[in-house]
């Protein structure tokens, strides 16, 4: 239980990446009509920044 | 005196910096260069100053306290609602969590209710709510923060001490800085402080720590997938980033640099002249008072100072901004 947890947090920026920043970043773009580049869909251009942003986190330790 | 005078021949007297040993006094002197019978009547006039300040009032932190966390807790079924004005709601959510702190920090030293006391359960929740917002539950809030005070700017003991800067611009960096996920500052330097103290304790407050934040990011994550992930940046993610650096930096930072080798008694913490005045930097001004008499209620440390004011310049503390 302990070492899920434990892994859970350890992996947490990468899930914030996509349960949170994802969804954030497409409802700002819809909400101030802002382009989406290269024809996608919001959630999808959100995804596309929101997770690997996380995945980089979890390894660097650092969000920026 | 002869150089064989056993008076001479005490460590105290002789020892450097304090008083020239050729012409030293009969009694050992201390850092204020005062001897002991004249520090113990000054102890004996401060405290009898400093307990006139002590208790008074207190039901006010605890309306504050429960009617904050009901207010900012409606924002949530309004903001889904669509019937809440988010830019001001994100102001009073900053204000909420800020000033939740100093509602939990009177809880933390008991002093809405002393153990025993009937009023106990009262300062057990206030405390209990007042850190939701900041995602810092009570029971590690009031470890560290007793920790901090008993071994105040120790670099290894006082779990505050890493927020620690040379100056105010790096001090609001490292706010943000020791809160990356890779980086044993803030609450991940709390969490391995608690790991090693083993006590049930620590272990209950490790637990409710880890439930807090799963609980949280349970709430962001859903209300940002079902379509309200602004309301929830603005209402809870933001202010509780914004809260827990301005926290820091005026509860901990300002009050306490320099830290380095600052743990006796009268020099864990300076008074400083705030830019944002008294209130806005949470009467942490006069952060001394608190450290001397943590019994002495926030919103009293101010009147407290300039009564004590007179011996603590005997004491050779500076007063000067103030």
């Amino acid at each position: 239980m302990q070492a899920a947890v434990k892994g859970l947090f350890h992996w947490m920026p990468f899930l914030f990446g996509i349960g949170f920043i994802a969804p954030l970043i497409a409802q700002i773009m819809v909400r101030w009509d802002l382009p989406v580049p290269l024809g996608l869909s919001p959630i999808v251009f959100g995804l596309l920044i929101g997770a690997p942003w996380g995945l980089i986190t979890v390894l660097r330790g650092r969000w920026l | 005196m002869s150089e064989a005078d056993p008076i001479l021949m005490r460590a105290q007297v002789t020892e450097p910096g304090l008083v020239p040993a050729g012409d030293a006094p009969a009694l050992p002197l201390g850092e204020e260069g005062l001897d002991r019978h004249t520090r113990r009547d000054l102890l004996k006039e401060e405290m009898a100053i400093a307990k006139q300040f002590q208790g008074g009032t207190m039901w006010p932190y605890a309306v504050a306290a429960f009617g904050c966390f009901a207010v900012w807790l409606s924002f949530f079924p309004l903001a889904i609602a669509g019937q809440l004005n988010l830019a001001l709601a994100f102001v009073l959510s900053c204000v909420f969590a800020v000033g939740g702190y100093v509602t939990s920090h009177e809880a933390m030293h008991s002093n809405i209710g002393r153990p025993g006391e009937k009023t106990r359960w009262l300062n057990e929740a206030v405390g209990a709510v007042s850190t939701i917002p900041i995602v810092f539950p009570f029971s590690m809030a009031r470890i560290m923060h007793l920790e901090h005070h008993y071994h105040c700017n120790d670099p290894v003991k006082d779990p505050d001490y890493s927020d620690e800067a040379p100056n105010a611009l790096m001090a609001w960096y490292k706010t943000w800085y020791n809160r990356q996920p890779g980086v044993d500052g803030s609450i991940h330097h709390y969490k391995r402080i608690l790991a090693e103290m083993g006590t049930p304790e620590a272990a209950r407050a490790l637990k409710e720590t880890m439930v807090l934040q799963l609980v949280f990011m349970a709430v962001l994550f859903a209300m940002a997938w079902s379509g309200y992930a602004i309301e929830a940046a603005l209402i809870w993610w933001l202010p509780r980033h914004i809260a827990l650096s301005y926290i820091r930096f005026y509860l901990s930072w300002a009050p306490h640099h320099p830290r380095e080798g600052k743990t006796g008694r009268y020099e864990q913490a300076n008074f400083f002249k705030s830019r944002l005045g008294h209130v806005m930097s949470m009467a942490m001004e006069t952060h001394l008072i608190h450290h001397l008499y943590p019994g002495i209620p926030n919103h009293r440390t101010r009147a407290a100072y300039f009564a004590l004011k007179p011996i603590l310049e005997k004491r050779g503390v500076d007063c000067s901004a103030l």
